[in-house]
């Protein structure tokens, strides 16, 4: 029996992205366990662990953040045959190697079959770069991985059974870098499969930065070092000068790259003011109030069902 | 007298920009000292310092960058009015408080009307540092852009730029510095003035953060509490990381953001150019640039015409 299991804190925002997934993914055998949240994700996601841990007939256990939507109707079949070597402990569809911190990002990332769906400014969508393997670059490949994004994690029964979030690294990041680093200290091992995924956020990464660094800093501390984790090149105060230098490039970089879309902002509004004065507009506004008889044509949009059924060609890696 | 001093890398740039200014603010004495640049930007200074030393009668010296247009008629008043203290070492337009870096823009900005002017998407306009909540001047400062620095005649003969700094950011950081070393103050006054610079200000990151580092190895013990052992640093490399690390996640976010606002608009103009009527009346849009341009054509050849009614 393959279950899935979320912590809800936004029962709207479960009901909008994650809730379609699941029932796009489940068998009939199933066992869909949305809890509300019982604290920090660490805590939540143990609370699950313990739910179904006693389960004897558990095959995986997908743990989907709320805002996590999966996207393949056959997900349970990926998750078998990605869980057949029962040294798999964790699956996901987004991970890295060479990762030094929970910005894995920052590492040599190897799979990211995921979207993201973002409401800001009229809404857009972001596809990562394995998202369609046809447009992969030469790096993006399945297979061992250091860590996986956690917005949609799959646990084997073993991990279920033996491993545990470490409640004391705070209450949201890190979390998934610290499963899977645990994981694979037990020798088991951690991988990307081929599913695919829509993370519906907003395009801000870092919203509450000061937790965030709280978060990096106690997970480069317990590590220290170990499975590469806090290590870096050259002497303490070598690191201390550098990350000082480079945060300042990278707030920098930040400035110009917001005057540069402030500068295109302007000049799009002059374009959208020149065309809306312009005579040519104002003569043919009645034009534009006429009723339109053609019937509406709906804009093409990548939704679930679409990608559902495009994942149904050839487009593996 | 009020001299002013430029090393110039650029020829056109400080016709355009800097000469301009500097005529606008020149007084009948004024006397101009402009070397051609020699890198790193320190000895090209040191030039025009060793030349400012020999005038009789300096009253100050200012080092206008070539992109720099002094946009201020009253800047000698206003240079003699800062200068009055014989503790001030150093003006600027622009500088900050609590800083501790070369990126002196990421402390508590103090600047008049400093702007930024740009020519990329059409051009304009904004002002300078304008992510920062600025301080209105007269203050005094930890540090001074280097764009636009008003020297006492102290500073002109005691102090000189470090042209160990090879990569050149930072030295105004490192001029700054020296001069608060020396016991002297530096204060930014309320000068106009139009920075003439690409929107990316900085083209090669990479050499940015090596000079970065430079100026923190020569100033960390003056720019922050220097660790005392192997512990300590090991905590700031940590806490430096994650910042780091955050940073990055931050202005990657704001990238998206942003690019998100600009699609949100492109979307919309090209939603109201492909309507039908926009297409329809194309060809009234077309005959209209055409009889602007020879209009144009007109008017340079001295060819009388009256205004005409505009199309679009």
């Amino acid at each position: 029996m393959i279950a899935f299991g979320t912590s809800i804190t936004k029962p709207e925002i479960y009901a909008q992205c994650a809730e379609p997934g699941i029932s796009r993914a489940v068998e009939p055998g199933s066992d869909v366990f949305a809890m509300p949240s019982v604290g920090s994700i660490f805590r939540s996601y143990n609370a699950l662990l313990e739910h179904f841990a006693p389960r004897p007939d558990l095959e995986a256990l997908v743990l989907v953040h709320q805002d996590a939507e999966i996207v393949d109707s056959d997900f349970c079949g990926i998750v078998r045959r990605a869980l057949e070597d029962p040294d798999v402990g964790v699956v996901g569809c987004v991970g890295a190697v060479g990762v030094r911190s929970i910005a894995w990002w920052e590492a040599s990332v190897t799979c990211a079959s995921f979207i993201n769906r973002y409401d800001e400014h009229g809404g857009g969508e972001l596809p990562s770069f394995s998202w369609a393997w046809s447009d992969a670059p030469a790096y993006a490949r399945m297979g061992d991985v250091e860590t996986i994004d956690g917005f949609v994690m799959v646990l084997s029964p073993w991990v279920v059974r033996n491993i545990r979030f470490d409640e004391h690294l705070g209450s949201f990041h890190g979390y998934d870098l610290d499963l899977c680093l645990q994981v694979r200290q037990a020798g088991r091992r951690v991988k990307t499969a081929d599913f695919r995924a829509i993370h519906h956020r907003q395009l801000d990464m870092v919203p509450d930065p000061e937790q965030w660094i709280d978060a990096h800093v106690k997970l480069a501390d317990k590590w220290d070092g170990q499975m590469g984790i806090g290590t870096g090149a050259g002497s303490w105060r070598d690191r201390a000068l550098r990350a000082e230098a480079d945060t300042d490039a990278a707030l920098l970089l930040a400035h110009m790259n917001t005057l540069e879309s402030d500068a295109r902002v302007d000049e799009l509004d002059r374009g959208l003011t020149e065309t809306r004065t312009s005579i040519s507009w104002r003569l043919t506004a009645p034009l534009r109030q006429l009723p339109v008889r053609a019937p509406k044509r709906r804009r093409p949009e990548l939704t679930p069902r679409r990608l559902s059924e495009g994942l149904k060609s050839p487009d593996t890696p | 007298m009020i001299a002013f001093g430029s090393s110039i890398s650029g020829a056109e740039a400080y016709r355009r920009y800097a000469e301009p200014g500097i005529r606008r603010a020149a007084e009948p004495d004024s006397e101009v000292l402009a070397y051609a640049a020699v890198e790193p930007v320190g000895r090209t200074y040191n030039l025009i310092l060793e030349a400012a030393a020999r005038i009789q009668g300096l009253e100050a010296l200012v080092l206008v960058h070539p992109h720099t247009e002094i946009a201020d008629d009253g800047l000698g008043e206003k240079v003699r009015l800062a200068l009055s203290d014989p503790q001030v070492g150093a003006v600027g337009c622009a500088g900050a408080r609590n800083v501790t870096s070369i990126a002196w823009w990421e402390g508590e900005v103090v600047a008049g009307d400093v702007r930024q002017r740009y020519e990329e998407h059409g051009g304009g306009e904004v002002p300078a540092a304008r992510w920062a909540k600025r301080i209105t001047p007269p203050a005094e400062v930890e540090a001074l852009d280097g764009q636009l620095l008003v020297l006492s005649p102290w500073a002109v003969r005691n102090i000189r730029f470090d042209e160990a700094l090879l990569l050149s950011h930072g030295f105004d950081l490192d001029f700054s510095l020296l001069v608060r070393q020396a016991g002297k103050r530096l204060v930014v006054a309320d000068l106009a003035v139009v920075h003439h610079r690409p929107i990316e200000q900085v083209g090669d990151l990479a050499v940015w953060v090596q000079a970065h580092i430079e100026m923190a190895e020569k100033w960390d013990q003056v720019l922050h509490d220097p660790p005392a052992d192997e512990p300590t640093w090991k905590r700031r490399a940590r806490q430096a990381e994650a910042r780091r690390e955050a940073a990055r996640a931050i202005a990657m976010s704001e990238s998206l953001r942003l690019d998100a606002r600009v699609l949100e608009l492109e979307r919309q103009l090209d939603a109201m150019t492909s309507t039908a009527s926009w297409r329809l009346t194309a060809p009234l849009r077309v005959l209209n640039r055409l009889r602007r341009q020879a209009r144009g054509r007109r008017a340079e050849t001295g060819d009388d015409y009256s205004e005409r009614r505009r199309w679009d």
